[in-house]
């Protein structure tokens, strides 16, 4: 399931891109109608574990088209605009755990999860630490403000998702990969 | 449930100006404000109103536009009161000014503190709210008023790949199937008891059980990726390279806009570098008008 180059760009590439961008984008779309309850500015979006299991599974290339096109087609569909470093960001939060593509051998062994979420994790803190620097320069807003108002939130509800659905959704693929044989 | 997309066919301008010239006016757009790192409201208002001509020409309906707009102004203003709150700092070093007249001042009982607002953090304040609007409002019209079938061929005519052009391109085709699977999904888990707009329980619990809606979708979606690419491969896909249906051209219109965006960023740069004019002022009639 896993035999991949890592920085491989092929037809499974443009593939998995664009599933994961498209299945992005809908669940992010769908879970604007059922909000989860949040503090303060904090929302939280399962959609960003699809991301980064897309990131893990299928490696680094398709993690950052996934991230960059489908939050432009979250943010289109919900008619918020296009933000290109909001964009790159969450192409970055899909490319760094996709870094360990290789490594990951069974989807279902707890060291290879831990291993997953804690990429996962370091994923999120990059792409959001990406667009929230950048809005210094875009807002002209100093680094607290974009620590505090931009990168926390963000970073604490993506990583409570990817703590809790990255697993689930690792061991389903497990048993769907292990059906299908590829 | 269906997904549908903002965009709307209009006879505008806007919309008939080529996609690759709406990313480039807008990229003219935010490189001028940034790159120079412009704050002088003689440049930031006119560029402003550059923004809003665009705005107002695209003719969006409120009531498409309304949501959007409702939740991008009060981030504007959550971020910019929380940056005027926590520092006031984050331009150019002269919003600190000491000088500068105090407006409201709310210090900690024996320290120094606290918020305290100044004419310049207000007018600072005032500046990024246009500033970042500039940006915003044509980033916020491309969803309404570009084809989304266009995207694709707009980046591969903007020197993109034609592997990540077509991803582009494939996104856009799958979402509508991936929306209409979610909501088939959510139909049959609800016909199990499942209650997505009545999750109960903490906050990991609520989120764990997204798990039903997710997983499927996420799964099936795996096993339709084999058989596209089974197909992609037959077809050769990747071996040379590929030709797009649909043709972009360049109109006169669209070489003027680009020229008029090139000529703002060419302007700001030379005024900032050649004459040092748009750093940051305060200027004399907003002191007057608040201090006398």
């Amino acid at each position: 399931m896993n035999n991949n180059s890592t920085w491989q760009f092929g037809t499974r590439e443009v593939v998995y891109g664009a599933i994961g961008a498209a299945l992005y984008g809908a669940l992010s779309w769908v879970t604007n109608f059922f909000p989860l309850p949040a503090a303060g500015n904090i929302t939280f979006r399962p959609a960003v574990a699809v991301l980064i299991f897309f990131g893990v599974a299928y490696g680094p290339i398709v993690g950052l088209l996934a991230g960059f096109i489908g939050n432009t087609l979250g943010d289109m569909i919900s008619g918020f605009g296009f933000y290109w470093n909001w964009s790159l960001g969450n192409g970055l939060m899909g490319m760094v755990p996709g870094l360990i593509m290789a490594s990951i051998t069974d989807f279902k062994a707890r060291s290879q999860i831990i291993k997953a979420v804690g990429w996962g994790a370091l994923g999120i803190a990059v792409g959001m630490l990406f667009a929230s620097l950048t809005e210094m320069f875009t807002g002209g807003i100093d680094l607290s403000t974009a620590l505090v108002g931009y990168f926390t939130p963000a970073f604490l509800g993506n990583l409570v998702v990817t703590a809790i659905l990255l697993p689930i959704l690792m061991i389903a693929f497990a048993g769907v990969a292990a059906r299908r044989g590829r | 449930m269906l997904v549908t997309w903002k965009y709307r066919p209009r006879n505008t301008f806007i919309q008939r100006l080529d996609p690759r010239t709406r990313f480039i006016l807008l990229a003219c757009t935010i490189f001028a404000l940034t790159i120079p790192d412009i704050w002088d409201y003689r440049i930031l208002v006119p560029l402003f109103l550059f923004s809003l001509t665009q705005f107002l020409m695209a003719r969006i309906e409120w009531k498409d536009i309304r949501r959007p707009l409702f939740f991008i102004s009060f981030l504007v203003f959550f971020i910019v009161g929380l940056n005027g709150l926590l520092s006031g700092r984050g331009g150019p070093s002269t919003v600190d000014d000491p000088n500068s007249p105090i407006l409201f001042q709310a210090l900690i009982p024996g320290t120094t503190w606290g918020l305290t607002v100044t004419v310049s953090k207000l007018w600072f304040a005032m500046n990024q709210v246009i500033r970042i609007l500039s940006m915003a409002l044509p980033a916020i019209l491309i969803p309404y008023t570009l084809d989304p079938n266009i995207y694709g061929t707009a980046f591969k005519r903007m020197g993109t790949s034609d592997k990540v052009s077509f991803t582009m391109d494939l996104a856009f085709r799958f979402l509508p199937t991936f929306a209409r699977d979610l909501t088939i999904t959510m139909d049959a888990q609800r016909a199990r008891g499942y209650e997505i707009d009545k999750l109960k329980g903490g906050l990991i619990a609520r989120i764990r059980r997204l798990a039903p809606l997710a997983i499927p979708v996420t799964m099936q979606s795996t096993v339709t990726g084999e058989e596209v690419i089974d197909a992609m491969d037959l077809r050769a896909f990747g071996t040379a390279p590929r030709t797009w249906l649909k043709e972009l051209h360049y109109a006169p219109r669209d070489y003027a806009v680009i020229g008029v965006g090139i000529a703002i960023f060419i302007t700001c740069c030379v005024l900032k570098w050649g004459f040092g004019i748009g750093g940051f002022f305060v200027p004399d009639f907003f002191t007057k008008a608040l201090v006398g």
